[in-house]
């Protein structure tokens, strides 16, 4: 075993490529995707805003909409200008205050104010659409207000009469909404599969050129020995993603982050058990790449973080269950947002043992051992 | 060689080789299906709320059938503190929190106020903003209807009531994708991406494993090479282009607003851009299984900096600029506008014409890539891989 592993790691030496993957590429490339999103919350999103009205009480429904930290009100002179900004995706939402809105609303007869926020930019358009109604609501309260105390009830009175039920919302377990805490770590965790998937397939190919067969020492001790080789490279890179999110990005994390080695190593020996499956099946590099890039790269999709897991159709929740990244990321949010205690997580993990039945085909496909001439 | 001879070789070339085959054909079709197959209910629907009721009156058990009716929120069931009710929610099954405080109803009718808690998973954001949407509208409802009954016997008309409770009529409707879809919301940026990463791999494959062979590729000069090249990958993409932004985009829901001549003309400097780039690229590598990696590796950030998914205006901006040398970049976003939006040509040309520069650019790039291969063919020295 040790004469394998001194092998491995010779040609990983000798491989520039593959000792990119296993050091500084994924590196560069998470701390990339980080920066994209450090923004964090948006906020100060340009959003138009046609004023036919043009008086005082039209323009404190302004004030009130650039108080909002997500909207930054630009004005437009005619709705046509205000709309060709929109189709243009200059703004991500329209407002527009009618003619006749201060007196309409003076004679009781009740203005409509129109709203249009971008659908197509969903993330972006449900922020504004929300902060713009609560704006809007706001700039309204005092107008209810006085029209409360005219009909004689006292101030106290008044305000209760506005709204006798007040809310108050908490959003659990990430306080202010931040997406660098929502969508950076499955992002992360996303390239860190694809990661270890080129890595093992990458390793696995290299005994398609070797000259020296291993039929002496079989195909099976040499398939340990990459994984002993390469798991503990890839680990680090993972442990990297958890320094990087809980050690420099201070997110809150519920309990040690240290309970998900486990998990993540659960999910390393999976990547490359469905790798060495489907290498000992196609034997040929740039197939077997192939083929794990079309099974890998949608793992992102499927992890249920930006789409709710019970509402994909049921055909999506199968697919999700091949994909080790859905395993790991389940226990990831269970010990980060629930603090879920390390024995819970440990049997969370045990969902990952339907992978070690791929044991039984390598074990078949590699007593066959590989093919002499490969196309 | 003539022209329509090479394009046959290069068709030929394509289709023979399994691995461009399956990148190609296989990975697109795959795609098509995989890709938006978690999003194909489109919204989130019935989420799974706990209910802490601790007024246990008529009123809070309205609110609750109120919140329970919402199309947003399943009442999954009821819970005797807020810390049995925060256990739940850790469990996983849940990710919603309503707390209706003693006194509720006794309260409100005494005219004193009361405050409902409303709590959401906000590790995940689309199922935070159901619940928090379905929970605010259950709320006003009820809060409208005390309201009502507060100021009718108070001796108000029906009609002066409700006009004095709502000054002023929002109309708040989304434009563009009304359904609030996600399909529509991820598939047209998702798909352009698709075309573009296969492009490049496919390109990027033929080349890396013809540079050290010899054969058809060596009887025509580069720059009838590079033609060639482009029109054969360019037959085989108007094909699979029509198959994404036709049919696919009408099985899934997508708005088609532009007309064809404008998604034509828009998408040709794109296609010539990508597989020019797709040649100048497979100039670095000679292993066959290195394009499919590189371009797996830059799929994600691509997606991230295209400014669908999250804003431009919050991505830095040196990672903005630098992303403009990726034809996928301004092709996601100029067809976005074109097809979505439904802004006119005028509004893309700016892309349009980055696009075309980029074309300029890589096929220039291709040229020289192609020279320089072309001339080591025959030595034995192993070039530098990328």
């Amino acid at each position: 075993m040790k004469t394998l592993l001194r092998r491995e790691l010779g040609a990983l030496w000798q491989n520039p490529w593959q000792l990119a993957l296993v050091s500084y590429l994924p590196i560069l490339a998470m701390l990339a995707l980080w920066w994209l999103f450090s923004a964090a919350l948006p906020r100060q999103l340009p959003v138009a805003m046609v004023d036919l009205d043009n008086s005082s009480l039209s323009r404190e429904l302004g004030r009130h909409m650039a108080a909002s930290p997500v909207v930054s009100p630009i004005s437009f002179a005619s709705l046509p200008q205000a709309q060709d900004a929109m189709n243009r995706a200059e703004v991500y939402a329209l407002v527009v205050v009618p003619h006749g809105f201060s007196r309409e609303l003076k004679t009781a007869a009740q203005p409509t104010v129109d709203v249009r926020y971008n659908g197509q930019f969903l993330l972006v358009g449900k922020l504004l659409a929300a902060n713009l109604q609560q704006a809007i609501a706001d700039a309204m309260k005092p107008l209810a207000y006085s029209k409360q105390l005219a009909q004689g009830a006292n101030p106290h009175q008044a305000h209760i009469n506005i709204a006798p039920i007040a809310t108050q919302t908490t959003a659990l377990f990430n306080r202010n909404n931040n997406y660098v805490g929502f969508l950076v770590p499955p992002v992360l965790i996303a390239l860190w599969q694809l990661t270890a998937m080129l890595v093992f397939a990458n390793a696995l190919n290299r005994e398609l050129e070797s000259p020296a067969r291993q039929e002496a020492i079989g195909l099976l001790p040499v398939l340990g020995a990459k994984l002993l080789c390469y798991a503990p490279l890839l680990m680090l890179q993972g442990l990297f993603i958890h320094g990087l999110l809980f050690g420099y990005l201070k997110l809150p994390v519920a309990a040690s982050p240290l309970w998900l080695i486990p998990a993540m190593l659960a999910l390393l020996l999976a990547v490359f058990l469905i790798v060495a499956v489907i290498f000992l099946l196609m034997q040929e590099s740039a197939r077997v790449v192939s083929f794990c890039t079309a099974l890998f790269a949608p793992a992102f999709a499927f992890m249920g973080v930006t789409f709710p897991v019970h509402d994909m159709p049921a055909a999506a929740q199968y697919w999700r269950l091949l994909m080790p990244s859905s395993h790991y990321i389940d226990s990831h949010i269970a010990l980060v947002s629930y603090g879920v205690s390390g024995m819970e997580l440990l049997s969370k993990s045990l969902s990952f043992m339907p992978f070690l039945l791929l044991l039984l085909p390598i074990g078949l496909l590699a007593r066959q051992g590989l093919k002499e001439v490969q196309s | 060689m003539t022209l329509l001879r090479l394009i046959l070789e290069e068709l030929k070339a394509i289709v023979a080789d399994k691995a461009i085959a399956v990148t190609l054909f296989g990975g697109v079709l795959f795609y098509a299906l995989l890709y938006p197959l978690p999003y194909l209910n489109q919204v989130p629907t019935e989420q799974a709320l706990v209910v802490v009721d601790l007024d246990n009156t008529s009123l809070s058990r309205e609110l609750i059938r109120h919140a329970d009716a919402s199309p947003k929120i399943r009442v999954a069931r009821g819970a005797g503190s807020v810390t049995e009710a925060q256990h739940y929610i850790a469990s996983g099954d849940f990710h919603g929190l309503l707390v209706i405080p003693a006194g509720f109803k006794r309260d409100l009718l005494l005219g004193k106020g009361a405050t409902l808690s409303y709590g959401g998973d906000a590790s995940y954001f689309l199922v935070y903003s159901a619940l928090v949407e379905g929970l605010v509208t259950a709320g006003m409802d009820a809060a409208k209807s005390v309201q009502l009954l507060g100021m009718l016997s108070r001796g108000e008309s029906f009609a002066g009531a409700s006009l004095s409770l709502a000054p002023m009529h929002l109309n708040a409707v989304p434009a563009y994708n009304p359904g609030l879809g996600y399909t529509p919301y991820v598939v047209p940026g998702l798909f352009l991406l698709i075309l573009h990463q296969t492009l490049l791999i496919g390109t990027g494959i033929l080349g890396a494993g013809q540079w050290r062979k010899s054969g058809y590729w060596q009887q025509v000069s580069a720059l009838e090479l590079l033609m060639g090249r482009i029109a054969a990958f360019g037959l085989i993409y108007a094909a699979l282009g029509a198959f994404y932004l036709g049919w696919c985009y009408h099985w899934y829901g997508v708005s088609v607003q532009a007309g064809l001549g404008d998604i034509a003309a828009f998408i040709v400097p794109f296609y010539v851009a990508t597989a020019a780039a797709g040649v100048a690229t497979s100039c670095l590598f000679i292993r066959r299984d290195m394009p499919t990696q590189v371009m797996l590796l830059a799929s994600m950030p691509i997606l991230f900096v295209s400014g669908f998914v999250w804003p431009l205006s919050l991505i830095p901006e040196p990672l903005v600029m630098a992303a403009q040398a990726i034809p996928a970049v301004p092709a996601i976003f100029g067809m976005l506008k074109l097809n979505q939006l439904g802004a006119g040509f005028d509004a893309v040309f700016s892309e349009w014409l980055m696009l075309w520069v980029l074309a300029l650019v890589y096929l220039a790039l291709a040229w020289w890539g192609l020279v320089v291969r072309r001339r080591e063919v025959n030595s034995p020295i192993t070039p530098k891989q990328a």
